[in-house]
């Protein structure tokens, strides 16, 4: 019998939708006797109690902080005190923005079995076995941690569905030490909305990336995109390289296009840092020149062509 | 001819020695003047880095008094304009032979020697030739001079690209004003040496001797009968004379007094720039030396004084401006404009005494006399600025050596700064797996040798485009069943094979150059081989002239002359006349660069087309533009690209049936021009191997294929 | 100031890979290496710095843990500016977790003593996202991840950053120094090193530092001083999309269609 402890990720006053996710995972590896505790450190745990207790929640710890944002050092003072004390065989962190800059202090401190961005974990006999992905996710690691008995993982996002329902967990709450934050929280700063686009709300989305080849290529796809009733949207490279606004980035740092259901991909070979936004997309059509990208693995509909050519065709079509 | 024999101009008639000594003294003055200008040229050009030319100078010398007396390459491509400079070239070179055989008589050979030649049947003969050789130089400058006003071939127009309308440095209309001076001195120079002899005539006819003798200079004469019949004295025509003889002639001396601070120098630049001209100018590029402290050019001084030379000798002819296919289709670049600018920078800070400091000799920018990037950037190093000029400038490795200093500096496209990282890393410039290179190969049906492991006749280099770029692997794949079936021994080198660095070279990025050189050469000399034949010209160009100067030298053939040369013997049997229209364009690597013109038309004739050539052929081929590195720089959205004018070309050709090419990145770039510029439908684009492998075929197994 | 960067040579697929007998990693000979493109950004960043600092000495100093190889890539850091390079290399560090690595990584900061380490939020190979934040954490050093813009003055006991969150959200902070920061793409435009700058840097020597040299042991480092244990690495089941074939007519008719469907339904 033992504790998996699901450390809950806030920002500005909100439960971050990956927690939940992580209740789900929790779920995979829970053997008899083993409780789901899900630990709230922020400034106000209390406001997000409701919410954070998802069905298959045992336990919710607050943990009240000084600091209202994420600060490391404040968070690593608590997730460090309440292991100790509560001493659980499993610790899932979301593998978050936020979680880059904290997880592995955390196993590095005190020695704890350590993996990130697993995708897969369960238990083959007694032993835990997470799986996770290698040389630019071409190929699958399984890694164990052999006498570690405090394993902490962090669960890459979009790979688990919220729980569905809610239930009634026991609340408790923690006292954290109190610790001088060396890195301190100063503002946040949202993007400037350069043309009105809510990438959140759009439905439909078309999506170009680094096979489109230039710059003078964004109109051709901007005019398809309106052809097709689509929103315009694009990986990374072409936000970095300034030939569409940040607005219009999806993928892991981009904005997250929840509301999104249609997804083409034009010209993105599919690295993970974009498909890890787009997975949770019902139908996702990948049109790329080359056959082996990886973007065919994760979407639903496939067309191997020049995407040239295809725009071409797909705008006469849809005419 | 009896009684000739005291006939003879006496010089200073009638002038006191007052006069003659002033003339004397002006003309020193002139002289003195002139040598300053030769100096201030000379310490000019000694202010550049060191040329490494081997000077070998009475070869050149001849071959350059060749090139001037024949004025073969100014008469090429505009007929009017090389022959009425024919006219003034001759004109004036007799004109000022004549004026020395005077001087030489008069201050040389009579106070030294005592002997006098000038007089009699040699001075008759003498003024009879002088006045032919003033017709000439006068009708020439006619000429022109209804060229530049009234004709006004666009490519006189000074108006440049590389600059906006309102920057300080964008009018270049002086240049005009001096041309118009230039022609307008030399005219008068020339009217009034006539009317001059005319009115020595009127003035001396009392004298027998010399109005006996008056139709040996038939112009002088003509005009002395006019000035006569409207009434004009002997003594007034002798006061206009002298007033006359000192206008003529302090305009001549200011005229040479001036020569080495205006266009007129262009006499000795243009004749030094031919004399030290480079035969494989943009064909084979320097190697950076290995002491430098930066490579390529920041300053002006790191110019050789070879290259400061090829600035001076520039006479804003115009043709590499009108050649250029950048300039062609609205890019910042006119090689003219690069010249002048340099030229005007160059004058404008060795010219002086002192040096300025470094800071101020700095010629990238947009500044007055500086280059911009873009307009660097631009080029195509298509080399036809460098084979159009009439002076031997060599445009293209001035370009290359200020790029060089652009990729050191990082200061490129990103697309073209990834491609090279890219060509690094892969050793091709579609960062494909090496493995990848010969996977063509897997198409065949029938193994092709690994020259690397087993000795070939042929070695097959097969280059970047040719390799990975689908539309080419079917043309390659073509050329291996041609050579199949012609029974040639030939084999590639797998993955042994990188990109042979002709391009990487000319975007400026010398130190990856030597990587690709050194590596292919490296392999190629474990391979055992007794020639090369490719299938790339931008391969063949820097493997046949620049590959020797990294150790390695090899017989190489583009696949042109091999093939023809298979065809000759009858080992590719040709079962069919195609009997269609075609054109060629020749890629500017193995037609201009190599001057390989000949064997892909003698192939077309073989197999039946009827080719209808475009007008910029051959040496004067248009190029499609993706020279120099600019395959892998974006275009500005919106304009032109030379391809799409090469495709507007070749529409003029009625009933055209087939554009033909012969280079791997021709394929690609007029493919995609023919749909782009909306003539798809109107002819297609095609490979030469992939007519001559239709010419295999019977008609019906043709037409088996299509329909299977 | 002292800035320490800590970079990667990364290792990425060649076509047609194979997995070795073990099961336990890909064939050596269909690994093709490269600098870590997000250590690019992180030397970039310390170069800005350092131009930015003017008459201020800034002294960039560049480490690798690996083997005889990742010369190449720490000669590429000394092409773009760095001042000198170090790299750790035993037998024994071979098959070590990122935490190995930052235990490594943590020594040579102990013996260098700089006021600001940077590495990169992730590697291109296997993104762990952990080497950075692990060395910190070993260190007790503040940290601070994904950074997008950094300001820092030589001197100053603070330096201003601003990492970027989900959805582009940006998060300004303020960090003590010394400190760990790792940083992510398109912080800046990395600058190029030409080919000629790479083969003078070739020039420059490599410090190469044995475990000995940073009072470390075999234990502190490999499959003993790692947090994790590879059991196997396997190509994965991809699962496949339903591809489209035809001409391109054919293929765009079906997508619209497919396109009219989801729609339809949404």
């Amino acid at each position: 019998m033992s504790e998996i402890l699901i450390l809950a990720e806030q920002r500005r006053g909100e439960l971050r939708p990956a927690t939940l996710e992580l209740v789900t995972a929790a779920q995979g590896v829970r053997r008899a006797g083993d409780r789901v505790v899900v630990a709230l450190i922020a400034a106000e745990p209390q406001a997000l109690v409701g919410v954070a207790s998802a069905a298959g929640v045992d336990e919710i710890v607050t943990v009240p902080v000084a600091a209202r944002e994420f600060e490391p050092d404040v968070i690593e003072a608590a997730v460090l005190a309440l292991v100790d004390a509560r001493k659980p065989s499993l610790v899932l962190v979301p593998h978050s923005i936020d979680a880059f800059g904290y997880a592995a202090a955390l196993a590095a401190r005190r020695g704890y079995g350590f993996a990130s961005d697993v995708f897969q974990l369960q238990y083959a006999g007694d032993t835990l076995v997470a799986t996770r992905g290698g040389y630019g996710q071409k190929i699958s690691i399984e890694v164990d941690f052999p006498g570690k008995s405090t394993v902490l993982l962090t669960i890459r996002g979009s790979t688990f569905k919220p729980p569905e329902g809610s239930g009634s967990p026991d609340v408790s709450s923690f006292a954290a030490p109190a610790v001088r934050a060396r890195v301190r929280s100063v503002e946040f700063l949202d993007p400037p909305p350069s043309d009105d686009v809510d990438m959140t709300a759009a439905e439909f989305i078309l999506s170009i990336g680094r096979g489109i080849g230039e710059e003078a290529n964004v109109p051709r796809f901007r005019e398809l995109a309106d052809s097709l009733g689509a929103t315009l949207g694009c990986s990374r490279p072409i936000a970095d390289a300034g030939w569409l606004p940040k607005t219009r980035q999806v993928g892991q740092s981009g904005k997250t296009a929840s509301a999104c259901k249609l997804y083409v991909a034009m010209g993105i070979s599919g690295a993970i840092q974009h498909l890890a936004g787009m997975k949770h997309v019902s139908t996702i059509i990948a049109i790329n020149s080359d056959a082996a990208a990886s973007i065919f693995s994760v979407a639903r509909y496939g067309v191997v062509a020049d995407i040239f050519e295809m725009a071409e065709a797909l705008q006469e079509q849809s005419s | 001819m009896a009684g000739n024999q005291e006939v003879t101009r006496v010089l200073f008639q009638d002038f006191s020695a007052g006069a003659v000594r002033a003339f004397y003294a002006v003309g020193y003055a002139a002289i003195a003047v002139f040598l300053y200008g030769v100096y201030a040229q000379v310490r000019k050009y000694r202010r550049g880095a060191p040329a490494g030319v081997p000077l070998n100078l009475l070869p050149r010398f001849g071959s350059m008094l060749r090139i001037v007396l024949n004025h073969r390459m100014i008469k090429r491509r505009d007929r009017q304009a090389g022959e009425a400079h024919r006219s003034i070239f001759y004109g004036f070179v007799l004109l000022f032979i004549g004026t020395a055989t005077i001087t030489l008589d008069y201050d040389i050979m009579g106070p030294l020697f005592g002997v006098h030649f000038w007089h009699g049947d040699f001075y008759l003969w003498f003024s009879l030739v002088l006045d032919v050789a003033g017709v000439l130089m006068i009708w020439g400058l006619l000429y022109m001079m209804i060229r530049r006003g009234w004709i006004r071939p666009p490519k006189l127009d000074y108006a440049r690209p590389d600059r906006a309308p309102g920057d300080p440095d964008y009018d270049r209309s002086f240049y005009a004003f001096e041309d118009w001076a230039f022609l307008w001195t030399l005219l008068t120079i020339g009217v009034t040496g006539y009317v001059l002899e005319a009115l020595r005539l009127v003035w001396l006819q009392g004298d027998a001797g010399v109005w006996r003798t008056r139709w040996w200079s038939p112009v002088g004469a003509a005009l002395a009968e006019g000035m006569r019949q409207a009434g004009l004295s002997d003594t007034a025509a002798g006061v206009m004379r002298r007033d006359l003889w000192w206008f003529h002639g302090l305009l001549a001396l200011v005229f040479i007094a001036l020569i080495p601070f205006t266009k007129v120098k262009h006499i000795f630049t243009a004749m030094g720039s031919l004399m030290f001209r480079d035969l494989k100018a943009a064909q084979r590029l320097p190697k950076e030396p290995a002491d430098a402290a930066y490579p390529g050019a920041q300053y002006i001084t790191d110019f050789n004084w070879k290259q400061l030379l090829n600035l001076d000798a520039c006479t804003k002819c115009g043709r590499c401006h009108e050649a250029c296919p950048a300039r062609a289709v609205g890019a910042p670049l006119s090689p003219r404009d690069v010249i002048l600018s340099l030229r005007e920078f160059a004058n404008q800070t060795l010219g002086s005494a002192d040096l300025p400091p470094q800071a101020q000799l700095d010629v990238h920018g947009k500044g007055p006399g500086q280059v911009a990037q873009e307009t660097l950037w631009s080029c195509r190093t298509c080399m036809a600025c460098v084979e159009v000029c009439p002076v031997a400038i060599e445009h293209v490795p001035i370009i290359v050596k200020m790029r060089r200093k652009l990729v050191e500096d990082g200061a490129m496209d990103p697309l073209l700064r990834k491609t090279l990282q890219t060509i690094h890393k892969t050793g091709n410039s579609f960062g494909e797996s090496k493995r990848k290179r010969a996977a063509w190969t897997k198409t065949l049906g029938f193994p092709v040798k690994d020259a690397r492991k087993e000795p070939v006749d042929v070695l097959w280099f097969v280059g970047d485009y040719a390799s990975f770029d689908p539309r080419n692997q079917k043309v390659t794949a073509g050329f291996a069943r041609l050579l199949q079936q012609a029974g040639v021994d030939y084999g590639i080198l797998y993955e042994g094979e990188s990109n042979a660095g002709n391009d990487v070279r000319r975007v400026g990025e010398e130190g990856l150059y030597e990587v690709l050189a050194e590596g292919n050469i490296t392999t190629l000399s474990a391979a055992h081989f007794k020639r090369i034949v490719t299938t790339d010209p931008h391969s063949y160009n820097t493997i046949r002239n620049e590959y020797p100067d990294f150790g390695g030298q090899y017989e190489i053939e583009h696949y042109t002359t091999l093939l023809l040369r298979l065809m000759q013997e009858g080992r590719v049997p040709i079962a069919r006349q195609l009997k269609s229209r075609v054109t060629f364009h020749d890629p500017c690597h193995l037609g201009r660069f190599n001057k390989g013109y000949d064997a892909p038309r003698e192939i077309l004739r073989l197999i039946g087309c009827e080719l209808v050539e475009m007008g910029r052929c051959r040496a004067n081929s248009f190029c499609c533009g993706a020279g120099g590195g600019r395959i892998w720089i974006p275009d500005p959205v919106g304009a032109e690209k030379p391809a799409q004018n090469r495709m507007r070309e070749a529409a003029r050709i009625d009933g055209l049936q087939v554009f033909v090419v012969s280079c791997p990145k021709d394929l690609t770039m007029f493919e995609d021009a023919l749909k782009t510029s909306g003539l798809e439908g109107r002819f297609v684009v095609r490979e030469l191997i992939e007519l001559v492998r239709e010419a295999l075929q019977t008609e019906d197994t043709a037409v088996a294929q299509a329909e299977a | 100031m002292k800035i320490l960067v800590a970079v990667k040579q990364v290792a990425a697929l060649d076509e047609d890979f194979e997995i070795r007998a073990d099961g336990r990693d890909v064939e050596a000979d269909f690994l093709i290496h490269d600098l870590n493109e997000w250590d690019d950004f992180s030397l970039e960043e310390a170069v800005r710095i350092k131009e930015a600092a003017g008459g201020t000495p800034v002294e960039i100093v560049a480490v690798s843990v690996g083997p005889e190889q990742a010369d190449e890539s720490l000669r590429k850091c000394l092409a773009k500016g760095a001042d000198r390079a170090l790299r750790v290399w035993e037998e024994s560090i071979g098959g070590s977790d990122s935490i190995a690595i930052a235990r490594v990584l943590a020594a040579v900061a102990r013996r260098e003593s700089p006021d600001l380490l940077l590495a990169g939020a992730q590697s291109s190979d296997h993104a762990f996202a952990a080497t950075g934040v692990a060395t910190a954490a070993l260190l007790d050093w503040p940290h601070a991840a994904v950074l997008t813009q950094l300001t820092v003055t030589p001197g100053a006991r603070t330096a201003r950053f601003r990492r970027e969150l989900e959805g582009g959200l940006l998060h300004e902070m303020e960090t003590d120094l010394p400190a760990v920061l790792t940083i992510q793409l398109g912080i800046n435009t990395p600058r190029y090193a030409s080919l000629r700058a790479i083969k003078q840097a070739a020039a420059k020597p490599i410090e190469v530092l044995s475990l000995g040299d940073l009072s470390l042991g075999a234990g502190d480092v490999g499959e003993s001083g790692s947090l994790s244990h590879v059991r196997r690495m396997f190509i994965p089941e991809k699962g496949r999309a339903e591809m489209i074939e035809g001409s391109i007519e054919e293929q765009a008719r079906r997508v619209i269609e497919i396109i009219r469907e989801a729609r339809g339904v949404a």
